[in-house]
């Protein structure tokens, strides 16, 4: 099939869609610019193909194809929410269906960068009124009455003089043959009835049932199960296998060596296939394997701390922001302060783990499986099997939970691998051993930052970053810095320091990371604003009067505010601690404030948190306040209790039970509140995570006295 | 051959009677609802109720399941509408929604045997339950909606 | 979040006052009046060993006893607290099981939801037993933190020990989930001497008197 000539019958039949219909969708020139709204009917004279779309039958059902991951963040919620809006239909009224990948159909579909919304709400505002208009003008045609007589309201276009109405569905038809309107007026903030509203989220019924589907839930006729065994250091070559005992195992068929790629490098295992997900595994602790775990590091937690706070101690590093002379002015500063701050490596462990089913027939290939980011596998797997885009379908399921690791191509790529070999379809499943000891991980970055107070004001910040670069795996150049050290740094602080810089020590051992909730936010965050806190004591200032000095921009004003009304802050009690910290990532700045006391036994507990969001335009606040009520405990986790560790090249954390979640008494509460503003969209699942963690500590130093600045840290021994 | 009651529909299964209800359920009967989380009964995902109770189906053996009663998710009610449902819906609970099938099955346990849950006995009866996404909030909040439910729905009888 | 480092120093202590309390185990006074032979039927009588008091032997005796009751295999259930205790640290149960009235957990936390009729494979996983339980709620018999002496009246209390005489005192060292203590699953260490061992100490502690060690 290529881009061009596609019919829209042909059309009707790849989505599985019957009979007259009206269909608006976008189209994304591959050259990268910006999305043009098309009817079927354009696209079928101006060859391109239409695939995101708003589609409405005769009997008015409406279908909205979604090309973005659900995993959890909102987005089978929030892509139709906005849509539906314009289009004046009832939520309820709707059909979600997830698009298949392809990045010249739908532009970026990466569910990552909290950018689903961000990135596509005004196209599909656009999207939605245009068809809404295109309704409109069609009935106003069969009226034979004006256009500025009509209206459009749940699922129906009235002519207001008349009180005349159609369904959508009887006036598909005519529509369709209509060009898309090219001026279009959307609709005002306050005019809103379902932007902005916490509405029932559309996924909710199914996740209640059981009848959702997830990747590990994808079954197909003939479909086999496979787990494999991977070198447990990682980047150990494969020597020998027995299989034989394994082949004994009641159920097991297969038995075979397979190499995944991971980044650049490729990953040694055995699979074992089997008719069912427990007889591979019991075929897999049969195996007798031998392994070559020579020619690269094997590394250990300590290690890799003493290398980084010695690059720390010697290195300058490569800059990556640099404004005034930081140097200088610390070199002549009375008051001043340099510390190190750790953060450790971190398991995503999403509660789905990883798994995607697979059927290499001949010359095509599909894949079904929990997947942020389906059209760089599609990408991925043309390259490994030489095939053309239309040869290889990538589907999205459900996500139990993604966190970043589900933005990447291995598992997907084993999947295949180990359809071809056995020419049958196979879900591959990963137990949740696997998917801990395997990464990759969060890299746990050492900062060394240093700060200036000059005649009691802030003069200079000199932040330095020794630790991994998600880059370097995927091939970045190392001579540059991670142009992500700055984030999660208020942009407003700029104005009101004068001498900032921002530097990157490049590091590389042979333990593979990738990005993880809110990414280097997560870590940036602990160390940026833990700084601000400190030096706000140097300065013997109030922290939260102290931003105030420094964040004089409105948005930020309004937000401080906003933190101190909600926290009573102004109130605090004796035996109660005050933490806050605010952070800037994927365009939306949130600030929280912790409250911590002690319980009757001395230890610390979290007695509530407040966060403000600031995001600008916002679609469900029902969703923002989940999401942040959710990145708090991450963090919270991730402060406390989580750190994957290293000890000869080897995991030490194997599952549940020594890499422990919080549970349900675990949940501190969370107030959480979204501020009013027109300001453009920004992300909302991960921006709530990096503030925790620094206004945490903040609180336990003005409870106790006692700064920490290396995590995990352990709540009942501070 | 063993014989499997599940929803009230009885399955023959020819399978190994060491392994795991969870596996049998999901790749032999194919009901999906029950999830995979841990495999060592450390996370709640699997939850199914045995003759009433919630066990981890991960590491319930076909031998003692065989011609026990079991309920899955998709069976603990008609209509999506058992109390424990209706709550989560109305309190939007789920984010990803993959662990939920295990803590409504864990919820259904604790409003059956106590009508009105204080706090502490939410935690007690929910701490076997892991949700990644941090919807604990939401769950406590919906396991006190659903015993209102409950009750109105008893009185009303 | 707590990582559960408390009932690991627990103990310690425990430790140490055992060690206390074999070096001040002279001749305890000997108050507990176990045999009650007035009540007893020949029946009963005939199937308990030879009955002989002797304190040396006799806390000598529990002495061994006590290591093994205080081991992680057997303490891990007789917790202070109402959670039960974990692995060969003892630290709290993960997930905080609770005991409940009958000791067999509450609602949707019942011992048996993953403790299963039999051991389940692998490292980590639920050791299993049929009858999987905490003591009841009103017959706590508490092991963790208690001393020898404390221990060893406690045992022998029928207000404490559900009532238990001689006979049924002897018996329960064949008790299905005593003997579970030598059956602990991958990867647990064994009690301190064999089922054996620990059966012949313990009746030869009841049958000599049952007597204390001297001490707190």
């Amino acid at each position: 099939m290529s881009t061009s000539n596609i019919s829209r019958r042909h059309f009707l039949r790849a989505a599985g869609l019957t009979g007259t219909a009206l269909f608006v969708g976008l189209y994304f020139p591959s050259n990268g610019e910006e999305a043009k709204l098309a009817t079927a009917s354009a696209a079928e004279t101006s060859d391109i193909e239409l695939n995101a779309w708003v589609h409405i039958d005769t009997n008015g059902k409406v279908t909205i194809f979604s090309h973005r991951a659900e995993m959890g963040q909102g987005a089978f919620q929030s892509v139709p929410q906005i849509v539906a809006e314009e289009l004046e239909v009832n939520l309820k009224d709707i059909t979600i269906r997830f698009a298949q990948g392809d990045r010249e159909k739908y532009g970026n579909q990466v569910t990552g960068g909290s950018s689903t919304i961000r990135g596509s709400y005004k196209n599909l505002l656009k999207l939605g009124a245009s068809a809404r208009e295109m309704l409109i003008m069609a009935a106003a045609t069969k009226w034979q009455v004006s256009v500025a007589d009509c209206y459009a309201e749940s699922g129906h276009v009235i002519h207001r003089p008349s009180g005349k109405k159609f369904h959508y569905g009887e006036l598909v038809e005519a529509a369709s043959k209509l060009e898309a309107p090219k001026d279009i007026v959307l609709k005002k903030r306050s005019d809103y009835k379902l932007i902005g509203k916490p509405l029932s989220r559309q996924d909710s019924p199914l996740k209640t049932n059981g009848t959702a589907v997830f990747g590990l839930d994808k079954k197909l006729p003939g479909m086999l199960y496979a787990v494999v065994e991977r070198n447990p250091r990682l980047r150990g070559k494969l020597v020998s296998f027995d299989a034989s005992a394994a082949l004994k195992v009641a159920g097991v068929k297969k038995v075979f060596k397979v190499q995944t790629g991971v980044f650049q490098t490729f990953r040694d295992g055995v699979a074992v296939v089997a008719d069912s997900t427990w007889a591979a595994i019991q075929g897999r602790k049969a195996l007798k394997i031998e392994w070559d775990d020579s020619g690269f590091e094997h590394m250990s937690t300590a290690e890799i701390y003493r290398r980084q706070n010695d690059l720390l101690k010697n290195q300058e590093g490569l800059s990556a922001k640099k404004q005034g002379d930081p140097d200088e002015i610390l070199a002549l500063a009375a008051q001043k302060l340099d510390v190190v701050y750790e953060t450790p490596y971190q398991s995503h462990s999403a509660m789905e783990p990883l798994n995607c089913v697979a059927h290499y027939q001949e010359d095509k290939i599909e894949i079904w499986g929990p997947i942020q980011a389906p059209e760089w596998v599609q990408d991925y797997i043309c390259g490994q099997f030489k095939l053309p885009k239309e040869k290889v379908v990538v589907n999205m399921t459900f996500l139990g939970g993604g966190f970043g690791r589900k933005a990447f191509m291995d598992y997907p790529h084993e999947a295949c691998l180990i359809s071809k070999e056995i020419n049958a379809p196979v879900q591959v499943v990963w137990t949740r051993e696997d998917d801990m000891t395997q990464g990759p991980y969060r890299a746990g970055i050492s900062y060394r930052c240093q700060g200036a107070l000059t005649n009691g004001q802030l003069s200079a910040l000199k932040f330095k970053m020794a630790g991994q670069n998600i880059g370097h795996w995927m091939g970045a150049p190392k001579d540059q810095p991670n142009r992500s050290t700055t984030e999660g740094f208020l942009a407003p602080y700029y104005e009101s320091i004068k001498n900032v810089s921002f530097s990157d020590i490049p590091f590389e051992i042979p333990i593979p990371n990738v990005w993880w909730r809110s990414v280097y936010a997560s870590t940036n965050g602990f160390a940026y604003e833990s700084l601000i806190n400190e030096m706000a004591h140097l300065a013997k200032k109030d922290p939260l009067e102290f931003r105030r000095d420094y964040l004089k921009d409105e948005r930020s004003r309004k937000l401080i505010d906003k933190m101190e009304e909600l926290s009573g802050w102004k109130e605090k009690k004796n035996g109660e601690g005050f933490g806050l910290a605010i952070t800037e990532c994927f365009a939306t700045t949130v600030g929280q404030v912790v409250k911590v006391s002690r319980k009757a036994d001395g230890k610390i507990k979290i007695d509530k948190v407040w966060a403000v969001v600031d995001c600008g335009w916002y679609v469900n606040p029902d969703i923002i306040h989940a999401q942040v009520e959710g990145s708090v405990l991450m963090a919270y986790a991730a402060a406390t209790i989580h750190q994957i560790t290293f000890k000869d090249g080897l995991v030490e954390q194997k599952n549940f039970y020594n890499y422990l979640m919080p549970r349900i008494s675990d949940m501190p509460k969370v107030e959480v509140h979204v501020m009013e503003n027109d300001e453009n969209a920004g992300g909302v699942g991960e921006p709530g995570l990096p503030p925790f963690t620094p206004a945490l500590t903040e609180a336990i130093f003005d409870l106790t006295g006692k700064r920490i600045r290396k995590l995990p840290f352990d709540m009942d021994n501070v | 051959m063993i014989n499997l009651n599940v929803n009230q529909k009885t399955y023959q299964i020819d399978a190994d009677l060491n392994m795991p209800l969870l596996w049998a359920i999901r790749d032999i009967i194919g009901l999906t609802g029950t999830k995979y989380g841990c495999g060592v009964a450390q996370c709640g995902a699997c939850v199914v109720h045995l003759n009433g109770e919630a066990v981890r189906s991960c590491v319930t053996k076909l031998s003692r399941a065989a011609g026990q009663k079991i309920v899955t998710i998709e069976g603990l009610s008609e209509n999506n509408n058992h109390p424990a449902q209706l709550a989560w819906n109305e309190e939007n609970v789920p984010q990803c929604g993959y662990c939920h099938s295990g803590q409504i099955m864990s919820a259904a346990v604790l409003l059956r045997e106590n009508p009105n849950p204080s706090d502490a006995d939410i935690d007690s009866a929910m701490a076997g339950n892991i949700c990644r996404c941090g919807t604990y909030l939401r769950i406590r909040k919906a396991i006190h909606l659903a015993a209102e439910l409950q009750r109105k729905e008893a009185a009303g009888k | 979040m707590t990582r559960q480092t408390k009932s690991k120093r627990y103990l310690h202590s425990v430790k140490a006052f055992a060690v206390i309390g074999v070096l001040l185990s002279v001749i305890g006074v000997m108050a507990f009046a176990l045999d009650n032979g007035k009540e007893k039927t020949v029946e009963s009588e005939s199937s308990l060993p030879a009955f002989k008091k002797d304190s040396i032997t006799s806390v000598k005796a529990f002495k061994q006893v006590y290591t093994v009751l205080i081991s992680p295999r057997c303490m891990n259930c007789h917790p202070s607290g109402n959670i039960p205790l974990q692995g060969d640290d003892s630290h709290l149960h993960e997930m905080s099981p609770q005991r409940g009235t009958d000791g067999k957990g509450v609602y949707a936390m019942k011992c048996s939801n993953c403790h299963q009729p039999t051991n389940t494979p692998g490292l980590h996983t639920p050791p299993g037993n049929p009858n999987w339980h905490l003591p009841p709620a009103d017959m706590k018999m508490v092991f963790q933190g208690r001393t020898p002496s404390q221990l060893a009246k406690q045992l022998i209390d029928p207000k404490q020990n559900g009532h238990k005489d001689m006979k049924k005192l002897i018996e329960h060292a064949d008790d299905g989930l005593v003997l579970a203590g030598w059956n602990p699953g991958e990867g647990r260490t064994l009690p301190p001497m064999s089922h054996a061992e620990f059966k012949k100490a313990w009746i030869t502690w009841l049958t000599t008197g049952a007597y204390a060690p001297k001490g707190k």
